[in-house]
């Protein structure tokens, strides 16, 4: 963990990843190479099936390529056995998922305490945690209310309070906004930019969503199992590959 | 990570009270069940509860209380002249038909004691003395074979009534008159018959002079001497079988009466299976409602499950987690159920049927096996946990 903002928080090199057997063989990744920097916010995006979120999965350690090499923060995760890859993902990785995946018997408070208890974090201090985070999400006084009593916007932000309570170095988002309208989603983009600046910390956004790529410092591009371009403006997307 | 555990188990409310009815079925079938077991069970030695002796004699080949084979009476003789006896008196057990004044007839226990010490008589005479024996033809009947001895009157309206048997109503036994001199408490019989307490002499009269009627010795040891000591004293200088009259049937003492008849009952009758295979069912009832409804609680929260996984929540914790909210479970579960038994044993007790006895073992065994089921259960889901793929979570 003792990179400089300049260097590459999460590189990927080579990467190839393929599920099923013989005729049901599908190919996810064809040597995928990426890089993103320590302090800024890279989206992933690209059509339905480029591999998107298999990218994402490999890189957030819960799938492990067939060949390649990846790197977050100076560990090489390839080779990793699943109690070191479970321990990392634990110190050092944040989720925003797509369907939010609140559990729904627990209360907001309860929600946001999860990655600070897994750490082993003494009850008392992760609900003092926790409550500070839902504030900064704006939803104070809202800590004791259910899943189910909150709108999606409401509840993508107790997703957004889950994943940095615990101060991770790299937040995985996937389709964050895909299940909120046009003004909600661009609202939870901009707090997952505002929240998540932190020096050395890195933002992975797996997105379809064109609306947000403004929020972007640099956004790649995929197709077909590969990093198609990199690009700093969403502009040049809709330009064709050089 | 264990108070999220339980409120994730206790936020289902549904789940949790269908969880909750399965395992409380489960506990109450085998904590109810296996009372009922030991009730009846312990129902066959009754006579050693309600005689109260220290010592009992009897031939060598008896194998349990309710089997007497005569012995002669002068052998009665050769017991009280066995260092350490104190004192020994006859008893008669027999099984005798009663006939009633309306011509129907009952199966009755004589139970014959001796006219001098009466030594064996019941503990509570709730009408009349154990002295009046001493009257000619007279008998003293148990309140519950009263009851069953009721008889039915017809008044001068031509009202007809059934009232059980007082002091003062007469049956026969082998033609010989009975008559009823007073009426005690005592504890019913696995042979199920009211008892009917009379002399040793006479009840050689109401067996028609048989010419063995010594079913039973009472032995009293003398002071310092222990029934233990004192049967083994017995044996040695007469040849009979001597026991003690404890009625503890875990102590795995040789010489005790109500411990060889009940495991003499248990060897030869078919009540421990016919027991053993309804507390079989509570069990698979319960591992088959229990397991089913933790897997679908465990189904329901999988992708929530896959979430915490991926936040780095190894497979040890979860592990513990779903260890924790089955134990939980099971041991509501258990608690609802036992305490169910307990009320359903409290009414059983206050009617006397069917006979009910709720050792601690009993209570302790049903919950061995409830938090056995509620480990199964664990143990499927954690079984279903382990296979589900952090990574499923990017799926949506």
């Amino acid at each position: 963990m003792s990179e400089t903002l300049d260097s590459p928080a999460v590189r990927v090199h080579g990467v190839d990843m393929a599920f099923g057997e013989g005729e049901s063989r599908v190919t996810a990744l064809k040597q995928a190479t990426f890089e993103a920097r320590a302090g800024e916010l890279v989206m992933l995006v690209g059509p339905s099936g480029c591999g998107k979120t298999t990218l994402l999965s490999v890189i957030a350690g819960t799938l492990t390529p067939q060949a390649g090499e990846i790197g977050v923060f100076g560990q090489r995760l390839d080779g990793l056995g699943q109690e070191a890859l479970t321990a990392f993902r634990r110190r050092h990785l944040g989720f925003v998922f797509q369907s939010f995946n609140l559990i729904p018997t627990l209360s907001m408070e309860e929600n946001v305490m999860v990655p600070l208890l897994i750490q082993g974090a003494d009850h008392g201090e992760a609900r003092a945690r926790a409550r500070e985070m839902l504030g900064k999400v704006g939803l104070a006084g809202r800590e004791e209310s259910r899943p189910g009593a909150l709108s999606g916007g409401q509840q993508q932000r107790v997703a957004i309070a889950r994943a940095l309570v615990h101060g991770p170095t790299l937040l995985i988002c996937d389709e964050p906004t895909s299940a909120l309208d046009k003004d909600t989603g661009a609202q939870i983009l901009a707090m997952i930019r505002d929240l998540s600046r932190a020096p050395g910390r890195c933002v992975i956004v797996v997105t379809h969503d064109h609306r947000i790529y403004r929020f972007a410092d640099r956004i790649a591009e995929m197709e077909d199992g590969r990093i198609r371009r990199m690009v700093d403006d969403p502009k040049l997307l809709d330009q064709p590959h050089a | 990570m264990y108070r999220l555990a339980l409120n994730m188990l206790f936020g289902d409310r549904g789940k949790l009270a269908m969880l909750l009815c399965g395992l409380s079925f489960s506990a109450l079938l085998m904590a109810q069940q296996t009372s009922v077991f030991f009730g009846i069970m312990s129902w066959t030695y009754t006579p050693v509860v309600n005689i109260r002796a220290k010592v009992w004699v009897s031939d060598p080949m008896v194998e349990q209380v309710n089997d007497a084979k005569p012995m002669r009476d002068t052998d009665l003789s050769r017991v009280r002249s066995v260092d350490g006896v104190s004192w020994a008196a006859p008893l008669h057990t027999s099984f005798l038909q009663a006939r009633m004044p309306d011509g129907n007839f009952k199966l009755v226990t004589l139970v014959g004691l001796d006219a001098d010490t009466f030594a064996g008589a019941p503990a509570e005479i709730v009408q009349g003395r154990i002295e009046d024996l001493r009257l000619p033809n007279t008998v003293m009947i148990d309140e519950w074979g009263a009851q069953l001895m009721s008889r039915t009157e017809v008044a001068l309206d031509g009202a007809v009534t059934t009232r059980p048997l007082r002091p003062g109503d007469t049956f026969e036994i082998n033609d010989v008159e009975a008559r009823i001199v007073g009426i005690c408490r005592v504890r019913r019989a696995f042979t199920g018959g009211p008892f009917a307490y009379t002399t040793y002499d006479r009840a050689k009269a109401y067996t028609l002079g048989a010419r063995r009627t010594l079913s039973f010795m009472l032995v009293e040891p003398y002071a310092g001497v222990t029934p233990a000591e004192l049967c083994d004293r017995i044996e040695r200088g007469t040849g009979l079988r001597a026991w003690t009259s404890d009625t503890v049937i875990w102590d795995w003492s040789e010489r005790s009466l109500a411990r060889h008849t009940f495991w003499w009952f248990w060897r030869n009758t078919g009540i421990p299976f016919s027991f053993g295979t309804a507390v079989a069912l509570g069990l698979f009832v319960g591992i088959a409602i229990s397991g089913q409804t933790f897997y679908s609680f465990v189904l329901e929260n999988l992708r929530y499950f896959a979430a915490i996984k991926a936040m780095g929540a190894g497979m040890g914790l979860l592990s513990r987690m779903l260890v924790f909210q089955a134990l939980v479970a099971g041991l509501l579960g258990f608690g609802l159920g036992a305490g169910m038994a307990q009320a359903i044993g409290r009414v059983m007790i206050e009617k006397g049927m069917p006979p009910f006895v709720m050792f601690p073992q009993v209570l302790w065994a049903t919950l061995a096996f409830i938090l056995g089921i509620s480990l199964v259960s664990a143990l499927i889901g954690i079984v279903k946990v382990s296979r589900v793929d952090a990574s499923t979570v990017f799926r949506g």
